[in-house]
């Protein structure tokens, strides 16, 4: 902590970097070493576009496999390898680090601070995610990756049935990113507690970072339970107990039980930083205030309550007993709520607005209403018999795709066109942007909507194959034309980064007119962030410096 | 002004709670089936083990008075008090390691049926953290022995000591619910 | 199995043309019941979708609306800085609340219909899953088989479901809701078809390798074709008098067969495999991955992973003679 306090020493001195020893390195060195909160961000977010790759070049080896039924592409281990490693890569180490990677970028530039409450502490969780997916990786070589599913479910995954060290690796690498996680989620709320600019209360936050400081608890309380379980299972595993084994007496449920007491918290831990992103682009490009401030901001804690209380509807077709299913459908239809409240707002900002359709906007936009698809599909399992009906087939992996691919996703696209130019100094071009944004949209409801269909007609998920029955085929096969419509609108968005990098426009501070403290310095932003911090009276900072005859009264509200 | 050090220290309690709560559900619900082989009720040393788990729970004592006079600034009462706090967590885990051999000798091991499994998972996985507290008192204790921490920093040894207080409270849990659960 | 590429081609393209002009919903198993579970599933799911249907036009309504209506155009001037509604609040989350607990009475009442209680009568039939396949035990006549299930129309069965390794799940869509097989733990699940005919029916939870092929089939059939099929799977098969048959009989006692299989009337009695003992009356083979006849059954001891890779068949590298041999046996055993 030592280099930090000593910058904190020195206030108003800013931007030479040579100054502290932390960041006196240059090149590859200077981003490895470094603990600025900005290097340390784009870390997160390059390697989680690096595992999205490879993510994305399993899902498309799956598709390319059930394009035509009895197919023998790949082997049904490997399939069954390449979907344990689609999930976990895509949970852990692309959504994830992407998100938290706006978090620690973003936080404390909104906020008014110089960096994080512990710097080195934030270096240290990318390390620790960084190295836990490799880790993952590694299994490749080290005697196959695991293959019992990302929820790797007991006794399967117990050592009778996985005889692999993919599955040991799995576990480990999991744990090592849990405590990342953990260590990450701990600064950042330290930071929003501690390092907030003098005006910056917590009704004046940005409301990404009020996502992103629910988002922090949960990730606090649901990371542990997922590490207690994956130690329980290595410990099954290595030292022969009997947790989760019921040939010895174990139970095969406590898994499940534990996995989803994390896993349904998990589902909001990648999706409440995306709500944030949509919560500061849509307003911006409303050229309006965010409708509901408290309500958006509320019915996030609102969600982060009861994302605790819902785990047990993906367990609706274990037979649990009638009033433990009745009690979870109602948990579970109740989360729909507080989310619907959201989107109602996002939308109201937009009425009355003077819209200006960015590549941002373009996805945010998009955002709400494909999310809205996954949301709602997402009800359909709240009732229980539909869930006894349609869960673990593709009707499920149509839903969970259009939360995580049309949510997350499609806000995590928004958030690099809007940001972008504050990370780099440079615009993403628009025209190739427009490109990249239909194709995605395209391809994601063509790989995406037709699985509800499939599912309905009982076509089970994480299958390696499939019978000739009727239309099976040619729905399977659109879905997989869509991926690779996808594949494309991916090549495009990665050739506009590189280009734009090079030739892009120069964006200055504040090219899209925006409000809050991260366009109120130079883009990219010195070492510690600000020369001066404007005065903040309201939850828009800039925007009562360029409009000081609309400024914004705290709290007004009107019918 | 909150402290940082005090509240990252809270938050990451909060976090290991969490983490400790799933060990015990783990523990309560095996407990309260039938099993084969050894359980609680006929492996355990409850009289022993109390005579262990006081020497813990009073060491939360020593550390409290350590705490109070790092405020007053008698650092020589600090080191004392520290040195006990150590020396009584030390006893603890000597304690448990007797326990430990004396189950393996019985048979009693992890892979031997579900209390075995449960028992040495929550107990070990407490001993660790006992272990890592021990770390951290001696690494404040050298810190005020080389007179690096004074008042000011009192905060950082305070966060040491949530820590340990922490660490001193899931034992109150686990021999509640295990040593003396048994007896019921 | 294998066909030409060019042929998959164009049987693909024949089918998407197909599917758009003659698409029909005939096709979609969870929306055609043949039960009055299912149906009531049925029932509940289409007014839900309608309910969700109604919610997502008036959504992307509204943002459709905003795009055109509000896009910012040349000259307009600065917007309203309107920053929310009380009112607005309440209504949309009072508005969902209302919906969703309608939604909520009509899933309570379903569920009971969806999957009755149990009561106190004993099951009638015991389904095991087992990696990649199903035991069937008919608990009243005894009857053993896999992977088919035969049910007499109209009659209620009670399956007592069960599972031997890892967890599996009973799944036919057009019976009703799905039930994991956990090991260690019973359930039950009421089975009903109201129209004879034939119901695929699919593993739901993944379970390893060979999770794909672990499907199976009810036979729904008329109470005498069903009391008829029951006479003949207790009938026990006779040795062969052929002599090619009786050489098949020869090699499945003296090979490691009878280590994993049971067929009755032999020394074969064990529950690592399926029971072969009417395994030529069965319309499929290998939990699905092919239809059976005496070529694919040849096929299949030829080379099991051919058919079903990873399965726990093992490649006894058989020769020509062997495998007509036991196929030739195995034929007999109806």
């Amino acid at each position: 902590m030592k280099g930090h306090e000593f910058t904190e020493g020195i206030a108003g001195l800013v931007g030479e970097r040579e100054r502290v020893g932390w960041f006196s390195h240059e090149g590859l060195l200077g981003w490895v070493a470094s603990v600025d909160h900005k290097q340390v961000g784009l870390m997160y977010i390059v390697a989680a576009f690096v595992f999205f790759g490879l993510g994305g070049i399993e899902a498309l080896l799956m598709r390319i496999q059930l394009a035509v039924p009895n197919n023998h592409f790949l082997s049904p281990e490997t399939f069954n390898a390449l979907f344990t490693m689609h999930g976990t890569t895509m949970i852990f180490f692309v959504a994830m680090p992407l998100l938290t990677g706006f978090t620690v970028y973003l936080v404390p530039l909104m906020i008014g601070a110089r960096d994080v409450a512990f710097p080195r502490l934030n270096a240290m969780s990318f390390w620790l995610t960084l190295f836990a997916g490799l880790m993952l990786y590694f299994s490749f070589f080290a005697g196959g990756a695991p293959s019992a599913g990302w929820f790797s479910y007991t006794p399967l995954s117990e050592a009778a049935f996985s005889l692999r060290s993919g599955q040991d690796y799995w576990i480990l690498s999991l744990i090592v990113a849990g405590i990342g996680t953990v260590a990450g989620a701990i600064n950042i709320i330290v930071t929003v507690v501690t390092l907030r600019a003098e005006g910056m209360t917590m009704k004046r936050l940005p409301l990404f970072v009020w996502m992103n400081f629910v988002n922090a608890f949960l990730m606090l309380f649901a990371l542990p339970v997922l590490n207690a379980a994956l130690v329980m299972l290595l410990i099954d595993r290595q030292l022969h107990a009997h947790f989760f084994t019921p040939a010895s007496g174990g139970s095969a449920l406590l898994w499940q039980h534990y996995f989803w007491a994390f896993g349904h918290p998990e589902v909001y831990i990648v999706i409440l930083p995306a709500f944030g992103m949509i919560s500061e682009i849509i307003p911006v490009f409303s050229r309006k205030p965010i409708f509901g401030y408290e309500f958006v901001a509320a019915s996030t804690v609102a969600i982060a309550f009861l994302s605790f209380t819902v785990w047990a509807h993906h367990m609706f077709a274990v037979g649990l007993g009638h009033i433990a299913n009745l009690f979870f459908a109602v948990a579970s239809m109740s989360i729909a709520v507080p989310t619907g409240v959201k989107i109602f707002n996002w939308t109201a900002t937009m009425y009355g607005g003077q819209l200006r359709f960015t590549t941002a906007m373009k996805f945010a936009v998009a955002f709400i209403v494909m999310f809205t698809i996954g949301g709602l599909s997402g009800v359909s399992f709240a009732v229980v018999p539909i869930d006894w009906q349609l869960t673990d087939t593709y009707y499920l992996v149509a839903h969970m795709h259009y939360v995580l691919f049309g949510g997350t996703v499609l806000a995590s696209f928004a958030g690099i066109y809007y940001w972008f130019p504050k990370f780099s100094g440079r615009l993403l071009s628009e025209r190739l942007g427009s490109w990249h944004f239909w194709l995605t949209f395209v391809g994601l409801n063509l790989t995406f909507f037709i699985q509800h269909i499939l599912g309905m007609m009982g076509m089970p998920r994480r299958v390696f194959t499939y019978p000739a029955l009727p239309y099976w085929a040619a729905f399977n096969m659109l879905s997989t034309i869509g991926a690779f419509v996808l594949l494309i609108a991916m090549l495009v968005f990665l050739y506009n980064v590189v280009m734009s990098l090079r030739y892009g426009e120069t964006a200055g501070d504040n090219p899209w007119d925006a409000w809050t403290l991260e366009w109120a310095t130079t883009s990219p932003p010195p070492v510690e962030n600000f020369v001066r911090i404007p005065p903040i009276h309201g939850r828009r900072p800039l925007w009562d410096l360029a409009h000081p005859e609309l400024a914004d009264e705290l709290g007004k509200v009107d019918a | 002004m909150y402290s940082k050090a005090k509240l990252a220290m809270a938050l990451f309690i909060a976090s290991e709670a969490s983490f400790f709560a799933l060990l015990i559900v783990a523990y309560v619900f095996y407990h309260g089936q039938p099993q084969n082989g050894p359980n609680a009720a006929d492996s355990l040393d409850i009289p022993t083990t109390t005579f262990y788990s006081l020497c813990l729970f009073s060491s939360s004592a020593t550390l409290w008075l350590s705490e109070r006079n790092l405020r007053r600034g008698q650092y020589d009462r600090v080191i004392a008090w520290l040195v006990a706090t150590i020396g009584l967590g030390a006893i603890f885990l000597y304690g448990q390691g007797r326990e430990y051999l004396r189950l393996f000798h019985n048979d009693v091991t992890i892979s031997r049926n579900l209390f075995g499994t449960t028992f040495f998972t929550l107990t070990g996985f407490h001993g660790l953290h006992v272990l890592v507290g021990l770390c951290a008192l001696a690494v404040v204790a050298g810190l005020v022995l080389r007179g690096l921490v004074r008042e000011r920093q009192a905060e950082a040894v305070e966060a040491v000591g949530m820590y340990w207080h922490f660490v001193d409270a899931v034992w109150v849990v686990i021999f509640g619910i295990v040593y003396l659960g048994s007896l019921v | 199995m294998t066909t030409h590429p060019t042929r998959t081609a164009l049987r693909l393209l024949f089918d998407f043309v197909g599917a758009i002009e003659v698409f029909n919903l005939s096709s979609i198993d969870t929306l055609n019941p043949v039960s009055p579970q299912a149906a009531a599933i049925t029932r509940l799911f289409l007014g839900v979708l309608v309910i969700l249907a109604v919610i997502f036009v008036l959504v992307s309504g509204l943002v459709v609306y905003a795009i055109v209506r509000y896009r910012e155009r040349p000259g307009s001037s600065m917007p309203r800085q309107l920053a929310g509604s009380r009112k607005l609040e309440f209504l949309w989350t009072a508005v969902p609340i209302g919906l969703l607990a309608t939604v909520f009475v009509f899933t309570a009442k379903t569920m009971r219909a969806a999957n009755p209680k149990k009561g106190t009568r004993p099951a009638d039939l015991l389904v095991v899953g087992h990696q990649w396949w199903w035991e069937v035990k008919y608990l009243k006549s005894g009857v053993i088989t896999a992977n088919e299930i035969h049910l007499p129309v109209g009659k209620a069965v009670l399956i007592q479901l069960e599972a031997a390794d890892v967890i599996h799940d009973f799944w036919v869509p057009q019976l009703g809701r799905k039930i994991d097989a956990i090991p260690g733990h019973t359930n039950y699940l009421w089975l009903r078809a109201d129209r004879p005919g034939v119901y695929s029916g699919i593993c739901a939870e993944f379970c390893g390798t060979e999770h794909a092929w672990m499907r199976f089939e009810v036979v729904v059939q008329s109470p005498e074709e069903f009391t008829a099929w029951e006479q003949a799977q207790l009938k026990i098969p006779q040795p062969p008098s052929e002599p090619e048959a009786l050489a098949g009989m020869k090699l499945f006692n003296e090979l490691t067969c009878v280590n994993c299989h049971r067929l009755a009337g032999t020394r074969a009695n064990q529950t690592a495999g399926p029971d072969l003992t009417h395994l030529a009356q069965r319309r499929m083979l290998a939990g699905g991955a092919a239809v059976n006849n005496p070529q694919t059954l040849a096929e299949w001891l030829k080379d099991p992973d051919r058919i079903k890779p990873g399965s726990n068949m093992p490649n006894f590298h058989l020769s020509d003679a062997q495998v007509r041999a036991l196929v030739a046996y195995l034929e007999t055993t109806k």
